[in-house]
């Protein structure tokens, strides 16, 4: 593309100033902090404060260090992380750009899409905390689930949802599928209606069937928009907190396989105001999802 | 040959309609499951605490007047000037989120620079970090500095939001071609006025998403507010239904609670109907053509 | 252009208002816009009150402004049914809900930013539960209330004034409710099982550990369950711990009463005595209807009164078939402490507050009369208890205030550490884990002090 070379390049930076001075303003101490805090030992013990005091690498030392059983419990609460990221967000993506497609075809043309719209996106307006209350209900060894399951017959004994690992991690998921997926509906759907219509028009004379449309007019010009997706599905996924939390109580049960990473940093938040550990912790989820997303961004916007 | 052709465009249609139930069949599922958590909030609406004491019910009791009367005259909470307070700080930091999120993406999407590559790289790192550690941090220089009680330490950081700046870049990548953008220059707009009246309605729809969002996203926000916001007059509406969950046990109410949530979830809802229409209307069709 | 630089001056200009805002708005009143802040940062001297109560507030060397924190409003209400405020004194309440633990957070950066605070800012008086009180009694950020005029401590009952106490018996604080606890039975499954409700008698058969694990036996057999809940008396036994939960290196330790529960909800656990459920949660509650199995409930007169609504319910419950007697170990459970902040500058006001809420008979009085509380002041409560026309109807007629008046004195809290509700509660998580089967022992264990170590990097941890 073609510039006037000098004139224009001044404006970039007007136009992102306003960013950069908000976030310095506002954000820049603290995620600065966050880093340094990484090498100090600095809490509290009740309301006295311990530190800073430079300690270099001890904190990741300490959270690599494998316990009495062998475990290195950082990577463990990762691996969980993962599990339950992929749980909730495959499905979701896949059905929101499924959904997205539904409403956003001409040919299908489908009825009352104001209503499915609308309802899709509701469970993301209530709050995590009330949705689990309800989800507990739901599950609760004497609740309405249990009930159906011992009046078919398929078990004698009520199913303790909340202390197996599988049921946990399935009702984990299913929650953040619910309270996401239209969510993420909306912001495919907006992609597609961005695209210029006439391309599908063109297309449509070509004679190309809505399976060849979508693979070679929506898809790729969709392929920003679905890289934002995933990466912010990554981000969300990794950083997952308040529906595990607020569902377990905090414990991750069972065995601590439902402890996500920031559930691990929020132990060393909520007790001390550890910014040592929280700090070193903070650091290794950032270098783990920039190093995802890199990949994520690099692998899908090469093909084009 | 005519034959041949009414053959297939008869099955076509039949294709379709087969097509159709399907897509109905999930789109009702979905729409059911999702309607199940609402009905649910809603029967415990109208139930008395002690009747939500009892576990799961489906049906509706007859308690939802009464609920909203002991909500709306709660001595600890001001149900109104909740709303206001939650939808002043939600409404001006989606306007300025969104807004100055497409600002930047434009920015680096149409203006070529030194630094270009190195701020775009730079938002994406910050996008990466962890929000829990800074957002600790943040509370502590607020109460170092006396910050209690301001809705614009909580509206202004809005302007550097990197998740939505990143949908916007995105947005334009697919959207947004340099030639109207140059056409513009052509015509004698300046680089203002091009980006507010020639580029911000081609982003129409993304605007629209992204206002719901975080609109959303602050409405429901509760860990800063809830330190920051420590007046009664100036609380919002999450933090008073903390309130009505930590109240004391003779004045403890689900009902109350459940009321509540139901409530704070209307104004969300129209303000999501509202525009949720612009991103049909959005449709850029002929804008960019040649 | 000219667009431009109008938005850039008024960026610049909101920049400007927040840093400026930053620095002055320590030293400001409230109602103060940042707009005004931006030329004369000092105009804090000028404040417009009426000169009245300046003058008033000056003479007797008091601050204007009483800050109390709390997170709800009870204490709030009754503040302002009974209590006169001095003349020239406003009070402001910072209402934090506890939520996420939003307000010892809130709390503690207020108490840590204290000493750079404007004296209208800073805390002059703060609500604690006893689950965390030590954290503030044993820190610099309470002081001694006798020094404040605090003295007469006689009609309040021991533990709480224990419970107040930081390591070297300086007392920090007053509770204006005092929440004595019992064992709950259900009366019909009492007779079933014990073959008798009263009171007394069913107290003779389960005065000790012993005695209940014995009874839990028995209710097995006739097919009722002992607790609802693995823990359900856990308090009784952690609030009566003869050792600390560290020791004097730091090292974390079970007091032997910890090591009890553990064995005997092993036991229960075993043998099918107690179902497995959180006490809020439903698998606990729904015991409480009348189709109920559970014979034994534990906790206070605010959890028999306000908690146990399924027992209450019109069809389903079984109103008027309870009562309650002491069980194997006297406890409390609950309460709140009115704590004196370091630096107050109303140190007047806050004794006059924390003696109108203990030691003024006539509140007390009517605090129970008006608001069933069970106050912190023998006399008033006892005067109330010898009522012989008084009786619980929930409890079946018992008179509940005069058990409590005669048990109260008997509750113990010591060996108390900053580290008692993290360890309790996740204790009790942990170990729920193991006796419901999800993972053994050693795993339940090593989670528990993997959750220890995480929130308190100084315990020494067990190996």
């Amino acid at each position: 593309m073609k510039k006037k070379g000098v004139s224009y390049a001044k404006w970039g930076y007007i136009f992102i100033l306003p960013f950069f001075l908000a976030y310095l303003v506002f954000a820049f101490v603290p995620q600065v902090m966050t880093i340094y805090n990484s090498f100090f030992m600095n809490y509290r013990e009740g309301l006295t404060q311990v530190g800073p005091k430079f300690i270099g690498f001890q904190n990741y030392v300490a959270l690599f260090t494998p316990d009495a059983n062998g475990t290195i419990d950082i990577l463990k609460y990762a691996g969980n992380t993962m599990v339950l990221w992929l749980l909730g967000a495959v499905p979701q993506i896949l059905i929101a750009l499924l959904l997205a497609i539904f409403f956003t075809s001409y040919r299908l043309n489908i009825k009352g899409q104001q209503f499915f719209k609308t309802v899709i996106y509701m469970p993301n307006l209530i709050m995590a905390s009330a949705f689990s209350m309800l989800f507990f209900t739901l599950f609760s060894n004497v609740g309405p689930v249990n009930q159906f399951i011992q009046a078919m017959g398929w078990s004698d004994v009520p199913i303790d949802f909340f202390a197996r690992t599988v049921t946990v991690r399935g009702l984990i998921s299913l929650m953040n599928f619910l309270m996401w997926f239209g969510n993420t509906t909306i912001l495919l759907m907006a992609g597609i209606m961005g695209i210029d219509q006439s391309l599908f028009e063109a297309a449509n004379i070509d004679g190309a069937n809505s399976v060849q449309t979508f693979f070679k007019v929506t898809l790729p010009l969709l392929t920003p928009i679905l890289v934002y997706t995933v990466i912010t599905a990554m981000i969300g996924g990794l950083q997952m907190f308040d529906v595990p939390q607020v569902l377990t109580n905090g414990a991750g049960t069972p065995d601590r396989t439902s402890t996500t990473l920031v559930m691990f940093l929020n132990n060393y938040l909520g007790g001390s105001k550890n910014y040592g550990m929280a700090g070193a912790i903070s650091v290794i989820i950032f270098i783990i999802t920039g190093i995802l997303s890199l990949i994520v961004y690099r692998s899908l916007t090469k093909k084009d | 040959m005519n034959k041949s052709n009414s053959a297939d465009s008869r099955r076509a249609k039949a294709q379709l309609t087969v097509l159709r139930v399907i897509v109905y069949v999930i789109l009702i599922f979905l729409a059911a499951l999702c309607l199940f958590s609402f009905y649910m909030l809603f029967v415990n609406a109208s139930r008395t605490n002690a009747q939500i004491q009892t576990g799961f019910s489906a049906l509706p009791r007859g308690h939802l007047i009464e609920n909203l009367k002991n909500a709306w005259t709660d001595a600890s909470i001001n149900i109104p000037k909740g709303m206001l307070n939650s939808f002043f700080i939600a409404a001006t930091t989606a306007v300025l989120t969104t807004y100055f999120s497409a600002l930047t993406a434009y920015g680096i999407h149409a203006y070529d620079f030194k630094l270009k590559n190195a701020a775009f790289t730079f938002i994406m790192a910050i996008m990466v970090i962890p929000t829990q550690v800074s957002a600790s941090g943040f509370i502590q220089l607020c109460y170092k500095f006396g910050l209690q009680n301001k809705f614009w330490v909580l509206i202004l950081p809005g302007v550097a939001a990197p998740v939505v700046f990143f949908y916007m870049k995105q947005y334009m990548e697919s959207v947004l071609p340099m030639e109207v953008i140059e056409a513009a220059r052509v015509d004698g707009c300046g680089e203002f006025r091009t980006f507010n009246t020639i580029v911000l309605p081609m982003l129409k729809p993304a605007m629209a998403v992204q206002l719901i969002f975080s609109f959303v996203q602050s409405w429901n926000n509760y860990f800063l507010p809830s330190l920051l916001l420590t007046k009664a007059e100036k609380k919002t509406v999450p933090i008073m239904i903390a309130q009505l969950r930590s109240a004391d046990y003779s004045k403890f109410d689900m009902g109350k609670v459940y009321m509540f949530i139901l409530l704070a979830i209307l104004p969300v809802l129209i303000v999501y109907i509202i525009l949720s229409k612009s991103i049909i209307k959005g449709v850029t069709a002929g804008s960019v053509k040649g | 252009m000219k667009k431009f630089v109008s938005l850039l001056l008024a960026l610049v200009m909101v920049l400007a208002l927040v840093a400026c805002g930053g620095g002055s708005t320590t030293t400001e009143q409230p109602a103060n816009t940042p707009s005004t802040s931006t030329d004369t940062p000092s105009t804090s001297t000028d404040t417009p009150a009426p000169a009245a109560s300046t003058d008033t507030g000056a003479a007797s060397g008091e601050g204007k402004v009483f800050n109390i924190y709390a997170w709800n409003e009870e204490f709030k209400g009754f503040f302002e049914k009974y209590y006169t405020v001095p003349d020239g004194v406003t009070v402001n309440w910072v209402i934090v809900p506890n939520t996420d633990g939003a307000y010892q957070k809130a709390l503690d950066e207020a108490l840590i930013n204290q000493a750079d605070a404007a004296d209208d800012d800073k805390v002059d008086m703060f609500l604690a539960e006893a689950d965390y009180i030590v954290k503030y009694t044993n820190s610099e950020a309470t002081q001694d209330v006798k020094a404040l005029g605090v003295t007469d401590f006689s009609q309040m009952y021991p533990y709480t004034v224990s419970t107040a106490s930081d390591a070297n018996g300086v007392v920090k604080g007053v509770s204006f409710q005092c929440c004595p606890a019992a064992l709950i039975y259900r009366r019909s499954i009492a007779k079933d099982v014990l073959g008798t409700d009263d009171p007394d008698q069913v107290q003779a058969q389960l005065d000790s550990w012993e005695k209940y694990d014995a009874v839990a036996a028995q209710a097995k057999a006739k097919g009722y369950y002992m607790t609802a809940s693995e823990a359900a008396d856990f308090r009784v036994f952690s609030n009566n711990c003869t050792m600390p939960w560290v020791d004097a290196n730091n090292k974390l330790q079970f007091s032997p009463e910890i090591t009890a529960w553990m064995e005997q909800q092993e036991n229960f656990a075993k043998n099918g005595y107690t179902v497995l459920s959180d006490v809020w949660k439903e698998d606990c509650t729904n015991q409480m209807f009348k189709d109920g199995k559970t014979m034994c409930f534990f906790g206070p007169a605010w959890y028999f009164n306000f908690c146990m609504t399924n027992a209450m319910d019109p069809d389903k419950g079984c109103y008027g078939d309870w009562a309650i007697c002491e069980g194997p170990q006297s406890y409390f459970w609950g309460g709140t402490w009115l704590l004196a902040a370091t630096g107050s500058d109303n140190p007047a006001t806050l004794a006059d507050v924390m003696k109108a809420f203990t030691v003024n008979e006539d509140i007390c009085t009517k605090l129970v009369k008006e608001d069933a509380q069970f106050v912190n002041n023998k006399k008033v409560n006892e005067a109330i208890a010898s009522d012989p026309n008084y009786g619980n109807d929930f409890l079946g007629g018992q008179n509940d205030t005069k058990f409590f008046c005669e048990h109260a004195d008997n509750i113990k809290f010591e060996n108390h550490t900053i580290y008692d509700q993290l360890c309790n509660e996740k204790l009790q998580e942990y170990y729920r884990e193991y006796l419901k089967g999800s993972v053994d022992k050693d795993a339940a264990m090593q989670n528990f002090y993997k959750a220890i170590g995480e929130n308190y990097p100084t315990i020494v941890l067990p190996q």
